[in-house]
């Protein structure tokens, strides 16, 4: 009995010990972001990240120098793509997500678990062999052969597996592959295994994950030649701290800093922007869209943590900015016409709304002005937008011209302004009875003005066009921009202002 | 008196029957059971093989695996002992008494054994995590409470304890099942209440299972992997036991590491297992 009191008070005493030493040694190492609360000030709290297990080796080596360089400290969680992926959705905790490949990414996506995605490298499938090449495999067809062990990567579970599928569907060899297969692993690291203990003669698996095996190697062949993916690091919508979680990333992203080390490790890597602790992003915007993006611009600086520097004004004056050599990041132009006088700057503008003319006239419309044809009226006094100057000017000119009044309306002339905006000024200032702007011109003016549609002229409509330069050291973050402009809260002020929404948002993601 | 009645030769002819017939039975049941100390045998030489002292001694070197090493240890038997504490009254209660919904909790006990690790791990990532009417468990033991589960050090132990503890149970049921309630009987006749059948009757002849079962618990939390992928995460320094550190390493294709940690596990378990072994023999003496 008292051997028996001695064992159970011993057990006790040895938990309770234990659980004290656990607790120690956490309190020794802080608490994760899991608890934090959003604050205003983010600096020194850590990040959650959840990173595939199979970027260890190249994201330890990033998040140290990262945390040498800032003090933020960086808590990795590793496992499969697919456990990483449901414990972001279960726990709703959680700043970065890193899956092995961007289908994950694109799935997390669809679930609204991440916002931004920030591309990293590019991977390509290829076939893994033993050193040497022993059962020298060259070819599609040396992978059919009897004497060849192959392992694949599960298509459904798998990203390499689903690519290597559909690929090889398209050129009718997938039924004899899938026979020739040996075994179809979970993950594509355990088909690499397989190789480097001997279990498999190849595998099929991307090039960037043969970088930890120095004793394997590839061979590249043309029918996977499409069959490239990308690892891309997401920003969780549900992250409390935006701006910390994008700091890293775009350290991470960095053609001179993340990225140095993922090139070290075999990847592919991409552009990259310049690393710079608080990017400046410089951008010409046509002053009509200022209504309609001013509050995404100032969103986006606050997510971002990162200074736009933008300058509305006419189109014509931003062009001849331009072409005197002050060249911005991205251009968001008011037609198309001002995007195709800088090519060479902005050669894959992606259309994203339009904006129609309208004539404004006093409220009640005093002098019954129902289209072109009644601005020709004797006496009236007509303000438009000046033609060298802005969009604007250059679509009613061409309107004009289309409808036939050019002449005779240009005789009611009084005044011709940059911008839309000072002529709705001075219709309320009562100096004019008619301008020719754009309706998103009038937003908010429905007190005072009446607008009076141009019927029948196509070229009245002007669409706008936004662009990034390829040489500018911040084009991933100019097109999470402009990612941030097709968001459904933007296309809202968009349509709030006047603007017809165009640009279709599937296609957006890869406008740099 | 038998035997000194048999003539020399009876007995000479006899001994060689008996040894003729024995030893068959020794062959066939030697070889049966070598079969399988052979394969484990053959699995350990060839992760020996696989690695070499150098990657052990690299292995053992790194801060990374002597914090999963220290944790390891701790969660294994923080997580034993609470498993033991649990099973041995639960496990009286199923072998002693019948009781409605006895078959039901029995089926319950079984659960953790029978279901996926990985279902388990997210099976309780999802009872933290979920929102009943406004209320989740794991946002009112992190604001309230002070003590937040996921991801930390006390996920290990609820993830270890949730299976370690089912085999307890099990092992500790067999146990008093073996155990003549007879002898329980007779001290409550001479005065004994219920209780004190149980510490001072029942307990004192549960001592080996109460070892086997501590044993198990331990052997099976070391082992555990997938629910604590889930649930607790593998965050190096702090949620990674060894046996994550087996999976990060297999995940980077460094298989000569995970080799040296997997034998590692196994001088460690070997240890654990040696000395329980002797406590139990010990005490039982």
């Amino acid at each position: 009995m008292n051997k028996m009191l001695v064992v159970m008070l011993g057990s006790i005493l040895v938990l309770g010990g234990m659980i004290w030493m656990l607790q120690s040694d956490s309190n020794k190492r802080g608490t994760p972001s899991l608890s934090v609360d959003g604050t205003e000030d983010e600096q020194g709290q850590s990040l959650m990240f959840f990173c595939a297990a199979s970027n260890r080796a190249v994201m330890e080596q990033i998040v140290a120098e990262y945390t040498a360089e800032y003090g933020r400290e960086i808590e990795l969680q590793y496992g499969g793509s697919q456990t990483l992926l449901s414990q972001l959705e279960v726990t709703g905790a959680g700043d970065l997500y890193l899956p092995a490949d961007d289908s994950y990414l694109k799935i997390a996506k669809d679930k609204n678990l991440v916002s931004e995605m920030l591309p990293i490298a590019k991977m390509e499938v290829v076939v893994a062999v033993q050193k040497g090449n022993p059962k020298s495999i060259h070819t599609l067809d040396d992978l059919f052969r009897k004497d060849v062990k192959l392992v694949q990567a599960n298509p459904d579970a798998t990203a390499v597996g689903k690519v290597t599928r559909r690929i090889l569907k398209e050129t009718g060899q997938w039924d004899a592959l899938d026979k020739s297969t040996t075994a179809y692993r979970t993950t594509v690291t355990e088909a690499a295994n397989d190789l480097l203990v001997g279990a498999a003669d190849a595998a099929i698996v991307y090039d960037a994950v043969l970088h930890t095996y120095p004793d394997l190697e590839y061979v590249t062949l043309p029918e996977f030649a499409s069959g490239t993916s990308q690892v891309a690091l997401g920003v969780t919508q549900q992250t409390r701290q935006p701006r910390a979680a994008l700091h890293f990333a775009r350290f991470v992203t960095a053609r001179d800093r993340g990225l140095v080390n993922y090139a070290k490790h075999g990847f592919q890597v991409e552009k990259g922007d310049v690393w710079s602790e608080t990017p400046e992003l410089s951008l010409f915007a046509g002053s009509m869209l200022r209504p309609a993006i001013e509050d995404t611009v100032k969103e986006f600086e606050q997510r971002e943590g990162v200074r736009v520097n933008t300058v509305y004004n006419g189109c014509g004056i931003l062009v001849a900015q331009m072409k005197a050599g002050q060249v911005p990041d991205a251009y968001f132009a008011c037609d198309t016409e001002f995007m195709e006088q800088v090519p060479d700057l902005f050669p894959e503008p992606t259309d994203v709304s339009q904006n129609e003319l309208v004539i404004i006239v006093k409220k009640g419309n005093p002098q019954q002005i129902a289209g072109l044809r009644d601005l020709t009226k004797q006496g009236l006094r007509i303000g438009i937008g000046h033609e060298k100057q802005c969009a604007m000017g250059w679509v009613t000119q061409n309107t004009f011209r289309e409808g036939g009044v050019q002449q005779e309306v240009m005789e009611n002339v009084t005044v011709q302004t940059p911008t839309g905006d000072m002529l709705v000024n001075q219709m309320r200032a009562g100096s004019l009875d008619a301008a020719v702007v754009y309706l998103s011109n009038t937003a908010g003016s429905g007190d005072f003005l009446d607008a009076v549609r141009i019927q029948g002229l196509e070229c009245s409509v002007a669409t706008q066009p936004y662009a990034i330069t390829p040489a500018s050291p911040n084009a991933l973050t100019a097109s999470r921009l402009f990612e941030q402009i097709c968001s459904a809260e933007s296309q809202d002020s968009f349509t709030a202002e006047g603007f017809r929404w165009k640009v279709d948002i599937e296609s957006s993601g890869g406008n740099d | 008196m038998t035997e000194h009645a048999i003539n020399r030769t009876g007995e000479a002819k006899s001994h060689r029957t008996r040894r003729r017939s024995d030893l068959p039975f020794f062959l066939v049941m030697s070889g049966i059971s070598s079969c399988f100390i052979l394969l484990i045998v053959l699995l350990l030489a060839a992760d020996l093989m696989f690695t070499s002292l150098e990657d052990f001694k690299a292995a053992v070197m790194k801060p990374e695996i002597q914090s999963a090493f220290r944790l390891t240890i701790l969660s294994c038997t923080v997580a034993a002992l609470l498993s033991i504490w649990v099973a041995t009254p639960l496990g009286y209660l199923l072998s002693r008494y019948r009781f409605p919904g006895r078959l039901l909790i029995d089926t319950i006990v079984d659960i953790p054994i029978v279901l996926p690790p990985l279902v388990l791990g997210l099976s309780l990532l999802i009872l933290f995590h979920l929102p009943i009417g406004g209320w989740e468990l794991e946002a009112w033991l992190r604001d309230d409470v002070g003590f937040p589960v996921t991801y930390r050090w006390p996920a290990v132990i609820l993830a270890q304890f949730s299976v370690s503890c089912a085999f307890a149970v099990r092992t500790m049921r067999v146990t008093f099942d073996q155990i003549n309630p007879r002898a329980e009987d007779v001290a409550r006749t001479l005065g004994c209440s219920r209780g004190q059948a149980f510490l001072q009757v029942a307990l004192p002849q549960a001592w080996r299972g109460m070892i086997a079962a501590t044993t198990i618990a331990w052997a099976r939390a070391l082992g555990e992997f997938g629910p604590i992928l889930v649930f607790a995460g593998a965050t190096r320094m702090r949620t990674e036991v060894l046996s994550t550190t087996v999976f990060l390493e297999l995940s980077i294709g460094q298989l000569n590491a995970a080799v040296a940690v997997s034998l590692l596990m196994v001088v460690m378990a070997a240890i654990v297992l040696v000395v329980l072994r002797v406590l139990g023999t010990g005490l039982t003496s």
